[in-house]
């Protein structure tokens, strides 16, 4: 799973809200450097974890996931994915974030010449958070940072939920045992106490981020789009490391303001190219090629309005009430969800957005995503009947990706919206 | 009384015959491999190189992908055993093997005597692999034997990002569609190679000298790139496409002299 | 020498007629669970009257299952599900499908979608095996599979019956284990296909039945005289090590199999259920006694490596081989810490490719022949 930051140098001057978001990522890093400098403890998370723990500890917190889709952005993932193919012997059938992040612990622990990339420089952390909703191969992953790092792994095990109906009681329970046994663990770990007000402050904060930013993804249902739909991908950011954080919330009013005056006036992000396809996008992005598949799917006049992976930080419970928020942690991921339900909802939002069509990422670094899509299709086409395209790709990794047959994927895709909109016509 | 070594491989056979007191009396190669007449014309020639017939041949030992289809052997050893023991023999200081075949990538290391202490192949898929070389050649139209010099020529070497050989010939056919030198593909695709080695070199380890063997050993253009990759040099010896079946002769003369 | 000949013979076809013995468990009237790799709460089975069978794919090249499971899935998850899809275990009541990875996140779904005529029975372990609330979290996933084979089999599953089914199958894994022991001093007899045979077999069988025909063995084998075995010892580790040609490799290049950490073979046997409160409880408490699994997170981040060591040691095995199951991504994970810690111990240390699509192997025969003659 993953967000990030901006990929290249944009030839337009950034929204203030992308201004903000910057800043905001920015201090989240320099928090993180300041504690190193200090000798104070510094977290490395993935991305659903209750970073609302942390937070009212005020322990900085850095999210590896983030990291590498920006370090994978700027193409500079290559050098940390060979130290782990290489010299620590791992596959490259496991997650390239994965593989990316363990060769950057590694070199970060033993290369006295290690270089950082360019911008977003992560310091070595001293405990790690590690939640299971995403996926099981986090879990691994933060085995194996563990081992690299010599560090304790602070774990909340978000049950995949194999069924339809909502998690049982006995779900719930042992989901607030981990909120509250982290706490205690925490609370040895850091040597503070745990402050309960500021936690219940905290709780109320994410919870009105969670709010707004679903509010921000649903603006761009109308015709036309008002975002592209990759500029998703990068409000994401924000989410993941400052979900609790006043800051976001400003942001997130920001971006909804501008997405209101371009629905006023009329205008969108997507550029001067008209949107003639509504598609949604399944999957993580491909960082190494978000610039390329941007600007082909702009060559073919198509807009991935909405996609099924900015949703998974969609948690809402009632503050003060860790039924509810440890419930809501085992729900948010696309991938702690099983396949009825997740495409279930995939296919209405596709509905709801008037999708033309659907683009799926297959992707081997994220295989139960992939699953969701193979598993899925079928759910989409019936509920919705539109095209469910494939290609193949990856979330870090540039050598897995194909630009001709990205390409000749999407054109087959216009191709049948396009002879759809003429039937209907 | 003779020895022979004989080393199929996927895309090529190659014999050696040794002497009874260790000397090279024939050395031979063909370039096609199992399953063809190569294995038997290959032997023929080593035999007739010689001057010698099959029953002036005491023990023959087979190894490569191919060792155990060739009729009339004695016995038959891995590729990575006779790999290790014909670069000792041939360049006794190395102690890093990389051998690039048709189907697999070795690394091996090994110890003075040519004994194997560790070794790692590449998982299964052709990147990085002779094939692979082989199937960009086929989409350059240039023969794979000029890979070499015309990588030499290149003044950059183009980005071939995709390991996967079928993504791989889809990037190089664009990179020709958008008229890249052609110079510059080959230099691309030797580095493309390179990483892929280098990552399987870096897993085994590295450990001064480090020798290539096989066949495409004799590309210049992609030990240079791999030494790049490795930043160490490589030592080829002239003969390193006979390493295996060297190696092998010099197991089954091992096994002539205390059968 | 007759016996063991003859039970070797008797194991070898049982664990390749898996789908027979389920014909002739049906024809008695009995009811069939198939129980997914790799642990399995199979004492519930056995106390509602049902047979658990183990279900391990197959060596098949999958032609269907690709419509629901992409292609970089698990090998042997893949063969299940094509066998599922094709009709290879029809007569089955149900299948009980643990969550230990993310390829069952997505069997669960794919199952669901393909296999319409065999009901999951899905459960899931707790991964964070220290919390407090683990415990009785896995009490209750566990509850909810013993109500799923109740309604099933039309049975009451007491207390009792639960107790008998956990001290049978603790006997089973005693009878496996002391097999593997008395394996190790005849080298000889017990080539590497013979013992995998056995221990694959038993996943078919009925504990009773393994207890009877493995107890036979191992008693025959007394009556042998030790082996001083020559040759290389290997311990193998990872979820499956098939088919039969692989471990002919290990046996034509005089390499002895001494000790595994199969997910298919060992790991079945090596824990018992401990002593608990309730039966139920013992089913679950079973689950934090695992140690060095790819499947259950442990703090302890080299604690397979060290087993490996130890198991290595105490068998005087040369080399740990890992059979790398495609596409397994758990253990893949482990790979590099298992073969460092392997390694830094003074061993040796390869893997293998492990692919139930493809019969194609000669790679593994050339590390494994590489490694024999050096």
């Amino acid at each position: 799973m993953s967000e990030t930051t901006e990929v290249k140098k944009p030839k337009r001057p950034l929204p203030k809200s992308r201004v903000m978001l910057n800043a905001l990522v920015d201090s989240i890093y320099q928090a993180a450097w300041d504690a190193e400098a200090k000798g104070e403890p510094v977290g490395w998370s993935t991305s659903i974890f209750p970073q609302e723990l942390c937070a009212t500890f005020d322990v900085p917190v850095l999210y590896p996931e983030n990291n590498a889709a920006g370090v994978a952005a700027r193409h500079d993932s290559p050098r940390f994915i060979a130290t782990s193919e290489g010299e620590l012997g791992y596959s490259n059938d496991i997650c390239s974030y994965a593989r990316l992040s363990i060769g950057m612990a590694h070199q970060m622990a033993n290369d006295p010449n290690y270089e950082p990339p360019s911008v977003q420089r992560m310091p070595r952390p001293t405990f790690l958070l590690c939640a299971t909703n995403s996926c099981f191969e986090l879990l691994k992953w933060y085995e194996c940072l563990s081992r690299e790092l010599d560090i304790p792994i602070f774990m909340q095990d978000c049950l995949f939920n194999y069924t339809d109906a909502k998690p049982a009681k006995h779900w719930i329970a042992y989901g607030r045992s981990q909120i509250e046994h982290n706490i205690h663990r925490m609370e040895e770990f850091f040597g503070k106490k745990f402050d309960w007000d500021k936690f219940l402050e905290l709780q109320k904060i994410s919870v009105e981020n969670a709010r707004l930013f679903d509010e921000c993804v649903l603006m761009n249902d109308r015709n036309p789009a008002p975002l592209n739909g990759f500029d998703l991908f990068n409000y994401m950011a924000p989410m993941v490391v400052a979900r609790s954080r006043r800051e976001t919330t400003e942001v997130l009013l920001q971006l909804k303001r501008e997405i209101q005056e371009h629905i006023d006036n009329g205008t969108t992000t997507f550029g001067t190219s008209p949107q003639e396809y509504r598609v949604d996008w399944e999957g993580i992005a491909c960082w190494p090629n978000l610039g390329f598949n941007l600007k082909t799917m702009k060559k073919y006049g198509v807009n991935c309005v909405t996609n099924g992976y900015v949703g998974a930080w969609s948690l809402h419970y009632t503050p003060g009430n860790l039924d509810e928020m440890a419930e809501q942690y085992m729900l948010s991921s696309t991938n702690v969800v099983n396949t009825t339900t997740m495409m279930g909802k995939r296919a209405d939002v596709a509905n709801h957005f008037q999708c033309n069509g659907m683009f799926c990422h297959i992707n081997r670094s994220c295989k139960f995503m992939t699953y969701q899509m193979t598993c899925g299709r079928e759910i989409v086409e019936e509920k919705c009947g539109i095209p469910v395209v494939f290609f193949d790709g990856d979330q870090a990794d540039p050598t897995i990706f194909n630009e001709a047959q990205f390409e000749t994927r999407l054109q087959s895709l216009v191709d049948v919206m396009k002879a759809n909109k003429e039937a209907e016509q | 009384m003779f020895a022979a070594g004989i080393d199929i491989g996927s895309t090529a056979s190659k014999a050696v015959i040794l002497a009874a007191d260790g000397g090279i009396a024939a050395k031979a190669i063909v370039p096609i491999g199992t399953g063809t007449v190569g294995p038997a014309r290959v032997f023929a020639q080593a035999l007739e190189k010689a001057g010698i017939t099959r029953d002036d041949i005491q023990w023959i030992t087979a190894t490569g992908y191919g060792r155990f289809s060739f009729e009339g052997i004695n016995d038959q050893k891995s590729e990575l055993s006779c790999h290790a023991r014909g670069i000792a023999h041939l360049l006794p200081a190395t102690r890093t093997i990389v051998d690039i075949g048709g189907q697999d990538i070795k690394v091996m290391r090994i110890n003075g005597k040519g004994m194997l202490l560790n070794f790692v192949m590449n998982d299964k898929c052709a990147a990085g692999t002779g094939r692979f070389l082989d199937t960009m050649a086929k989409v350059l139209d240039v023969e794979v034997t000029d890979l070499s010099d015309l990588s030499f020529q290149a003044d950059e070497a183009a980005e071939i990002s995709s390991t996967c050989t079928v993504f791989a010939e889809s990037e190089v056919i664009s990179k020709l569609a958008a008229n890249i030198r052609l110079e510059n593909i080959v230099s691309g695709i030797h580095k493309s190679v390179a990483r892929r080695v280098a990552s399987l070199v870096q897993r085994c380890g590295i450990q001064p000298e480090v020798a290539m063997s096989g066949g495409v050993a004799l590309n210049k253009g992609l030990v240079h790139s791999l030494e790049e990759e490795i930043k160490h040099p490589i030592q080829v010896h002239e003969d390193c496409q006979l390493a295996g079946a060297l190696g092998a002769a010099l197991y089954a003369l091992g096994s002539m002299r205390s059968a | 020498m007759a016996d063991v000949k003859n039970l070797l013979a008797q194991f070898d076809d049982i664990s390749k007629n898996p789908q027979r013995l389920l014909k002739e468990y049906l024809n008695a009237g009995d009811k069939v669970i198939a129980c997914f790799p790799v642990y399995t709460p199979q004492p519930l089975v056995l106390a509602a009257d049902m047979v658990p069978m183990g279900i391990w794919g197959g060596q098949c090249n999958p032609q269907i299952a690709g419509k629901y499971a992409p292609i970089f899935t698990c090998s042997l998850l893949r063969s299940c599900l094509e066998f599922g899809m094709t009709g290879a275990y029809r007569g089955v009541s149900a299948a009980i499908m643990p969550i230990i990875c993310d390829t069952f996140r997505g069997m669960n779904s794919a199952w669901r979608a393909g296999v319409k005529d065999i009901r999951p029975i899905t459960f899931i372990y707790p991964q964070n095996r220290k919390d407090p609330g683990a415990r009785d979290f896995l009490i209750e996933e566990i509850k909810t599979v013993r109500s799923a084979l109740e309604e099933i089999s039309g049975k009451e599953i007491t207390n009792e019956a639960l107790q008998n089914a956990i001290a049978l199958c603790n006997k089973r894994n005693a009878v496996m284990r002391a097999f593997c022991e008395a394996a190790n001093d005849h080298l000889d007899l017990i080539r590497p296909a013979d013992r995998h045979h056995v221990m694959k077999a038993a996943t078919f069988l009925r504990p009773e039945k393994t207890i009877e025909m493995v107890s036979a063995l191992t008693e025959a084998l007394a009556a042998e005289p030790v082996c001083d075995w020559k040759g290389k010892k290997v311990i193998l580790t990872g979820i499956t090590c098939e088919p039969d040609e692989v471990l002919g490799y290990f046996a034509d290049n005089n390499v002895a199999v001494v000790g595994d950490d199969l997910a298919q073979e060992s790991r079945q046997y090596r824990s018992d259920y401990p002593a608990a409160n309730s039966a139920i409880e013992s089913l679950a408490l079973h689950w934090f006694a695992i140690y060095g699994c790819s499947t259950a997170h442990d703090d302890n981040n080299t604690a397979r490596g060290q087993m490996l060591v130890k198991l290595a040691k105490d068998s005087g095995a040369d080399c740990v081989v890992l059979c790398m199951m495609r596409f397994c991504e758990i253990e893949e994970y482990d790979q590099p810490s298992v073969i460092d810690t392997v390694t830094r111990a003074g061993l040796m240390s390869f893997s293998i490719d492990i692919d139930q699509s493809t019969t194609e192997s000669g790679q593994a025969l050339t590390k494994i022949q590489a490694f024999a003659e050096n």
